[in-house]
């Protein structure tokens, strides 16, 4: 059995000031849930934060799907574990400690005692079952929940998802405090998947969809304010729960989330005063960070030094069908990737708020090797040459190569193409494009219409595993290069069997190399937080995830 | 009077039928599949997209709401007239469905939605009354004067300028720039409709901008009406008869000329009530237009179809009620008589 049992950090571990100095203090500041507590408690200092958010597609953990309804629920509820992106490991959230058995299919987590719902009722280990086995029943409501997907490896998701059940056979309760997962398959990341901000114990009071819906009823730091509910569109309040069951409860009274449709609108209500935290328009990264500061860490807010730009665990990438007959060249692959003019993308068209890619995998993942994927970066030189090996150019220049790129026109990827374009143009390749609107292009992607088109992908958790095994693995929906390497699929499942941490990753590490050989897509960049706090917030901390640290934020009076 | 409102009512049901319809063939039309855009970026596990496909009636489901398969086991589409139908069967129960993205019922999402936009429509067609009729009066009174070029200035600019490109500068000049000059004094939301701010306070900016091209054309439109008015015989007997120019304007001259400008401001008021898009999207305003607009982006046809559908409504039934309107402002009009008795 591998046992993980750690001291129990708070809720968020933190960064205060951005320095290193701060940031130890601010870790031992973080309280132990549910009991001891040995640190310090957090004093409140009160106020309303008000914090830019688009509008969620849900805030109900049932559908909670993109980083807008994920911040949400995070403040609203927890988790059973949680990713400190600091110490790069996983931390105790809702459960106190955790183990796997040997084979890595079954994990057995304890509960932190004490705990409440914003309603009153007790937390426990049938809440958890509750919780999740509400996402998977299609019977929740009138249509199924799309995130169900994260539970596929417990045991009895097929029976219960399918409507033949109506629970999960693999989740037990053998007492309120413990919580035990079988799974069909060793996956011994399972405990990384259970930090996803959905997979959260809900109460009874739940059954009341359409109620629960608009004013979810959680286990966290914060409750949805008294008599609101999520006004679509316009605004979400929450308030400090003051049952909370951790030391590290909220030093904020208030959370208002104003809704906005828009970067550019909330950063003009930024400016009016009217928000304190807001994302920055990328025309507007220079002035911004003139004019308020740049984070030293890139990931706290402080007096002074106010605008993030840290890395986030997310990848843009072209995906290429190596189907094709075209494209199923590695050589053309790894040509055309050399070719690109990542850093001049980066610096260009995002005043350095995106990182070149040199790996699928982004930094701020545990296991991440700078170069990797060493055919992800700009080399025309060594592109040139491959080209020559491989499709030599006649008198006239050209090599005989139309290739048809595949994008869809919103946001500004039509500037990142046309720049892909114009790359591939200088070393002799003709590009065509195909633009369509998102929802056309997946049409394209998923019919296996495409030669190459631009994708991106944002982890759920922030594991190797959730890169390699959904872009990679045979036959999954999010591989729409249609790659199929039975050596890399034999790999993916080694690792996930092991359950020993540092093995996983190396085994992982591995993997991730073979794939970079057969280039079934091409990294292009990493995206990287472009936000901005006012002088109003004395210190917040929002981890790579843009999953911020509200309950341990501190506003100036 | 009787007969011609119901005759008007039924003509309604042509109308009504021929709009929906044509929005069912767009929806099968247009490229793009509805059900792959709930999930984001990411994609369906298969069971899913088939179990959202039969939930919104796009696959054929027996009683019981299980899929049907074909002898080959493959599932069937819901043919679009079956789908039509279903959808008007639905409507006359007073159910337009369930949004694909929120799983929450259409009549319920325009319920919300609803109030603001008639809030908005009010505030906004006060202005363009108050505003609109009180510029043409000053242009036609004061006609050739600095007043009289100011308000035909103004009037030519607003009638120039598209309303999202007005609502951005009002949303620069008095949320952003207006706010650094004054210190704060200029404190107003520049967007959305809730937050800590008085509730009137959140009307200022969009309803300008909603008023703005409507209030110019009621101004020129109050101007022509009264100038022409003012040549008339009945105007010069009453200067004759030594009325003041007060008595004149107010009794004689304003009470005629106002007829066309009210026909329009109630017309305009009845556009004003089935949404507007682009000033509900610049100032991020929770009505049906904005609604609209945003359904339409996700391929969210049932708030599409629900949407259009209670435009239509009030858009016919405030036609009605402006030609009705005008047997009461022009009592030499009436409706479904021979000519001779007109």
């Amino acid at each position: 059995m591998k046992d993980h049992k750690q001291p129990m950090m708070g809720r968020r571990t933190f960064v205060k000031g951005g320095l290193a100095a701060s940031a130890l203090v601010a870790l031992a500041g973080c309280g132990k849930k549910g009991g001891d507590t040995t640190t310090t408690a957090a004093t409140s200092t009160g106020g309303t934060l008000n914090y830019y958010l688009n509008n969620p597609e849900c805030i109900d953990p049932f559908n909670c799907q993109e980083d807008q309804g994920t911040q949400v629920c995070f403040q609203l509820f927890d988790s059973l574990t949680n990713y400190d992106f600091n110490k790069s490991e996983l931390v105790p959230l809702a459960a106190t400690s955790w183990e796997a058995n040997d084979s890595a299919d079954e994990f057995t987590f304890h509960l932190a005692e004490g705990a409440k719902f914003h309603d009153g009722t007790d937390v426990n280990s049938k809440a958890f079952k509750r919780g999740w086995e509400r996402i998977v029943n299609p019977k929740t409501t009138t249509s199924p929940s799309v995130i169900s997907y994260h539970l596929a490896l417990v045991e009895g998701y097929e029976e219960l998802q399918a409507g033949n059940a109506t629970e999960m056979t693999g989740l037990t309760c053998p007492d309120d405090n413990t919580f035990v997962v079988k799974l069909t398959a060793p996956y011994a990341d399972f405990p990384y998947v259970c930090s996803h901000p959905a997979l959260v114990p809900v109460p009874e009071c739940s059954s009341d969809f359409d109620t629960f819906y608009y004013a979810p009823v959680g286990n966290g730091p914060f409750k949805m304010k008294e008599g609101t509910k999520w006004e679509d569109g316009q605004s979400i309040d929450l308030q400090k729960f003051d049952d909370y069951y951790g030391s590290d409860k909220a030093t904020i009274d208030f959370v208002h989330f104003n809704i906005q449709k828009d970067v550019e609108t909330a950063y003009r209500e930024f400016q009016a005063g009217n928000i304190d935290i807001a994302e920055i328009p990328t025309a507007q990264i220079k002035d911004a960070i003139s004019q308020y500061g740049e984070s030293e860490d890139g990931y706290t807010i402080t007096s002074g030094k106010q605008c993030l730009l840290g890395d986030e665990p997310s990848t843009y990438y072209l995906a290429i069908n190596v189907k094709d007959s075209v494209m199923s060249d590695v050589n053309l692959r790894r040509a055309i990737s050399l070719a690109i003019n990542r850093q001049a993308i980066c610096d260009t068209l995002f005043e350095g708020t995106r990182e070149p890619a040199d790996n699928i995998v982004p930094p701020s993942i545990k296991g991440y090797e700078e170069g990797a994927w060493s055919y992800s970066k700009y080399d025309k030189d060594a592109a040139t040459a491959l080209l020559d090996q491989y499709y030599p150019a006649d008198a006239s220049g050209k090599r005989g190569l139309s290739l048809n790129l595949s994008y869809n026109l919103d946001g500004s990827h039509k500037q990142i193409m046309e720049s892909v374009i114009s790359d591939l143009n200088a070393v002799g390749i003709d590009v065509s494009s195909t633009t369509k609107e998102w929802a056309s292009i997946l049409d394209d992607y998923d019919a296996g219409n495409f030669q190459f088109g631009r994708l991106g992908w944002i982890a759920d958790y922030p594991i190797m595993d959730n890169f390699l095994y959904p872009l990679f693995y045979t036959g999954n929906g999010d591989n729409r290069s249609q790659y199929s390497n039975p050596d890399v699929d034999t790999a993916i499942n080694d690792a996930r069997t092991t359950v020993d941490d540092s093995e996983r990753i190396s085994k992982m590490q591995a993997v991730n190399k073979t794939i970079a050989d057969d280039m079934p897509v091409i990294p292009l960049f990493y995206y990287k937080h472009s936000m901005v706090g006012s002088s109003k917030v004395k210190s917040i901390y929002i981890d790579p995830q843009k999953k911020a640290d509200m309950s341990q934020c501190e506003l100036n009076a | 009077m009787v007969k011609y409102i119901i005759k008007r009512v039924l003509q309604f049901i042509p109308v009504f039928l021929g709009v929906t319809i044509i929005l069912f063939v767009v929806k099968t039309v247009v490229p793009g599949d509805p059900i792959k855009l709930i999930a984001g970026d990411k994609a369906l596990t298969p069971e899913v997209e088939l179990q959202l496909r039969a939930a919104n009636d796009m696959i054929e489901t027996d009683d019981n709401g299980a899929i049907i398969y074909d002898d080959e086991g493959n599932t069937i589409a819901t043919p679009i007239w079956k789908q039509y139908i279903h959808y008007m069967s639905g409507l006359l129960h007073g159910d337009l469905g369930t949004s694909y993205t929120r799983k929450q019922a259409v009549t319920d999402i325009f319920a919300q939605k609803y109030p603001y936009t008639i809030k908005l429509a009010i505030v906004a067609i006060i202005i363009e009354a108050v505003v609109g009729i009180g510029a043409g009066m000053v242009s036609a009174i004061k006609r050739y004067s600095f007043w009289d070029v100011l308000v035909t200035l103004i009037t030519s600019l607003l009638v120039a300028m598209p309303a999202f490109w007005l609502g951005m500068l009002l949303q620069l000049f008095f949320g952003v720039w207006m706010k650094d000059w004054t210190g704060g004094a200029f404190y107003l939301p520049i967007s959305g409709a809730s937050g800590e701010f008085q509730d009137w306070v959140y009307y200022i900016l969009p309803a300008v901008t909603l008023a703005a091209v409507s209030t110019a054309y009621a101004a020129r439109i109050m101007r022509s009406q009264l100038l022409e008015v003012m040549n008339q015989d009945y105007i010069r007997t009453a200067k004759a008869k030594g009325l003041s120019r007060h008595d004149v304007i107010v009794h004689h001259a304003l009470k005629n000329a106002l007829i066309p400008v009210v026909t329009y401001i109630g017309i305009d008021f009845g556009g004003m009530l089935s949404g507007a898009i682009l000033t509900e999207t610049v100032f991020n305003w929770p009505g049906v237009g904005y609604e609209i607009y945003r359904a339409i982006t996700q391929r969210d046809w049932p708030i599409v179809m629900g949407g259009v559908t209670l435009v239509v409504i009030v858009v016919l039934v405030i036609n009605l009620i402006v030609d009705i309107s005008y047997a009461f402002l022009d009592p030499r009009i009436r409706f479904g008589a021979p000519k001779d008795q007109a």
